[in-house]
């Protein structure tokens, strides 16, 4: 009765891993292709910040500049200066983005025609370099492989009956499946690589470290009640069929729920925040599937291998 | 288990009400036109740029002044490191190398009481040089002049370490200062320095900028490298005084080109988005959860809100003791984690009852082993993210944090200027996890264990526990 699935995952590796391969293979393809959007806090970049009287229309203004510039993408905010009192609307350009000097002018001249009747100028044109950018990125690589060997070491120790180090680093590639195809979201979709990536990366990290080890948690008990009488596929294969309703709750609950935040973010047209909630929904599906799918698989394949060698290294394990 | 009786449901039940409700509204009194706030609520977290906008500020270096790369970047470090300390972790910073200029924006709200820009971004400018000078010779406006103006003895660049210290008075009155570890090249300058004005009882004025604290009398050599400066002031000056110290100074004074508000980064209107989508995503997640597991499912919902009220809480600083958060994207971000960690900490409970249900065991029995089955998963993967959100911490909080303390040796490599928003991020998920191992757990339990006393409510079906049978 337990067993309400009964799907052989430990036969089908081959196909999981055949997805798992390609998914990876057109994230970085795609990388290659496309190239990472870098934020202006990472690439650099020029503001420019004009002021004016009335009022704009703060999406018809991009619009306006983005088809002064023959296509360059631009942000902007909006706000009052403190000291004139008049309003400003400040444009964010991306240094890669082609912006030459000729289509600099082009859209000063645009721009001082169109909204002449806002008495528009030009405040200030700053070019920046990149802020902080490339030590945050570094920091936050050294804080995620620190996270790993943290993890490794205490999924080693807590579920040592079951070989707890080989478990750990099957965990922790799985993670790293997940982190690529969440960037590979990224790339497809052109959003820009800035600090909301960081973030929805180390979110799915979690969340998948969370799946894989409920999965183990099963295996351990599972482990312990049948080790005389089961083989290890038989066991690992009963212990994710019985875990696959709260797997299966889990994700769509979780899944749905950013369901609803992107579509809300769609209908208030605040499309910032779907370039957040989108790849944080394909990573949570990415993450559901390794953590059934990919890592378990991968485990046994790892450890038929490794134990054929000698049997001193097993022991230790 | 046993001993649960069935009041314990509604004491609960009531007190996570309570606690959301004051959470949600804060505790406020109105008299007349006073507004006192005594709880602070919802209303009361500050959001980063991203989510409400705040200003923007543009400085430049002095029209005399042409300031190399080198300065710029020092003088960009000093101004993050300031913002640090006047508590905004959320900022962003640029620099225009061609133009002299450090444009800096940080979040703000039109009306906030306790957060004044104006003032901030003075002290953002400042030069905020520290010195020690020989004799204290001032002209009529106060500013050092003669011997005292020629004779520096330390800058703020000989100090290694400046913190906030105190000591009592004869009648018992705490006394604070600021007290300094000087580096050791400080330290020799300072032991010359006290060894020749000793003999004769002089005198050394402390400075910041042109203010002067004090100008104490020099008793003894003072040869160990240890000095402080007095000069009347209360705890929050000494330490404000001592971040100033530790922050560096500017290679000059900055001024302010342009100075503006800024509207969201993500586009106006997306703190209503992202309210509402909120409330319809848990709106979501409540239907489905009761849909599916009945009574333990609107248990897990009433222990969410407390996780999420719980969350939000430690945002706003609703706790006295503990200062609120800049709450990001990154920081709701890690409020979805949690909030996903507590919802699979009651299904995995739930189904461990569903289960133990459907091998035959009591309604008792399966509850109760239900829950302690279910522990070892929820405990090992609550656990794994307490350890990642410590990390993240540790990275990207300020350097006088425990966590980054603790981790100094992975980052040491690395400026103190990035903490940044990816700490927003560890700080919502480490209370959100605490607090789901609180509600989602031991608050369910207990709910779960003293509803099932009831009579009415005793039946397996309410607990998912024929569905299989049929």
């Amino acid at each position: 009765m337990n067993n309400k699935f009964n799907i052989d995952f430990v036969a089908r590796k081959k196909l999981f891993f055949i997805i798992s391969i390609a998914a990876i293979a057109v994230s970085i393809l795609s990388s290659f292709i496309f190239g990472a959007n870098l934020d202006i806090q990472f690439k650099g970049g020029t503001i420019l910040t004009y002021i004016y009287d009335g009022a704009i229309d703060q999406s018809q203004f991009e619009a306006d500049a983005t088809a002064a510039l023959e296509g360059i993408g631009v942000t902007s905010t909006v706000g009052e200066d403190f000291s004139s009192g008049r309003n400003n609307i400040q444009l964010s350009l991306i240094s890669n983005s082609g912006l030459t000097s000729d289509k600099q002018i082009a859209l000063s001249d645009a721009i001082s025609e169109k909204y002449a009747a806002n008495n528009i100028e030009l405040l200030e044109s700053s070019d920046v370099s990149p802020s902080s950018g490339r030590e945050f990125f570094l920091k936050c690589i050294v804080a995620v492989l620190l996270s790993f060997i943290v993890l490794i070491v205490y999924i080693a120790l807590r579920f040592k009956n079951i070989g707890g180090w080989l478990a750990g680093v099957c965990a922790v590639t799985a993670l790293l499946h997940d982190c690529i195809i969440v960037y590979g979201t990224f790339i497809i979709c052109h959003m820009s690589i800035n600090a909301n990536f960081m973030a929805v990366v180390l979110t799915i990290l979690g969340y998948s470290i969370n799946n894989t080890i409920v999965i183990y948690d099963r295996i351990r008990e599972n482990e312990i009640l049948f080790r005389k009488k089961k083989t290890k596929t038989e066991i690992v294969n009963m212990s994710i069929n019985q875990s696959l309703t709260r797997s299966v709750n889990t994700s769509i609950t979780t899944i749905v729920a950013m369901l609803a935040v992107t579509i809300v973010a769609a209908v208030y047209g605040v499309t910032s925040i779907i370039s957040f909630s989108l790849p944080m929904m394909i990573g949570m599906i990415a993450g559901a599937y390794s953590s059934v799918c990919f890592t378990c698989p991968l485990w046994l394949t790892l450890e038929d291998k490794i134990g054929k060698k000698p049997k001193a290294k097993k022991a230790k394990a | 288990m046993r001993k649960i009786k069935k009041p314990v449901f509604f004491v609960v039940f009531a007190l996570i009400l309570l606690f959301a409700a004051s959470v949600f509204f804060g505790v406020t009194t109105y008299y007349g036109d006073m507004n006192t706030v005594y709880v602070k609520g919802v209303d009361n977290i500050r959001f980063g740029i991203d989510i409400r906008g705040g200003v923007d500020v543009t400085f430049t270096s002095p029209e005399d002044i042409d300031a190399t790369d080198a300065q710029l970047d020092a003088a960009k470090e000093v101004i993050v490191q300031r913002m640090i300390n006047l508590g905004i972790t959320d900022y962003e910073s640029f620099i225009d190398y061609g133009n002299d200029r450090i444009i800096v924006r940080f979040p703000w709200k039109e009306g906030e009481a306790n957060f004044d820009p104006e003032e901030a971004v003075k002290e953002l400018g400042e030069t905020a040089e520290l010195t020690f000078r020989e004799g204290y010779e001032v002209d009529e406006a106060g500013m050092y002049t003669g011997v005292t103006k020629d004779n520096v003895i330390l800058v703020g660049s000989d100090v290694q370490e400046a913190y906030a210290a105190y000591s009592e008075d004869k009648s018992g009155n705490l006394e604070w200062q600021v007290s300094l570890e000087l580096t050791s090249e400080g330290a020799k300058k300072f032991a010359d320095a006290t060894t020749k004005l000793a003999p004769s009882r002089g005198v050394i004025s402390i400075w910041m900028d042109e203010t002067c604290f004090s100008y104490p009398q020099v008793q003894t050599a003072i040869t160990d490298g240890r000095a402080s400066i007095t000069g009347n002031f209360d705890a929050d000056e000494a330490k404000a005084l001592a971040d100033k110290i530790n922050s560096g100074a500017l290679p000059f004074k900055l001024v302010t080109a342009s100075f503006s508000t800024i509207s969201p980064s993500l586009g106006s209107g997306a703190l209503e988005a992202m309210v509402v989508a909120g409330i319809i995503a848990f709106a979501f997640i409540a239907v489905f959860m009761i849909a599916l597991y009945r009574l333990p499912g609107a248990v897990a919902v009433v222990a969410l809100v407390g996780q999420v009220a719980g969350t939000l809480a430690f945002i706003s600083g609703y706790f006295g003791f503990m200062n609120g958060s800049i709450l990001t994207i990154p920081g709701i971000a890690g409020i979805i984690l949690a909030v996903g960690m507590g919802v699979d900490a009651n299904i995995i409970t739930s189904e461990r009852i569903r289960e133990e249900l459907a091998n035959g065991k009591t309604l008792d029995g399966s509850i109760e082993s239900g829950f302690r089955r279910a522990f070892s998963a929820i405990l090992d993967g609550n656990v794994t993210m307490i350890l990642v959100a410590i990390i993240l911490m540790g990275a990207f909080g300020t350097p006088d944090s425990i966590f980054s303390k603790l981790l100094h040796f992975v980052f040491f490599m690395f400026g103190p200027s990035t903490a940044g928003t990816i700490y927003s991020f560890g700080f919502t998920l480490l209370t959100g996890v605490a607090l789901n191992l609180f509600f989602g757990v031991l608050c369910s339990r207990l709910m779960l264990a003293s509803l099932s006393k009831f009579k009415a409510l005793r039946n397996p079906k309410l607990y998912g526990g024929v569905r299989h049978e049929q």
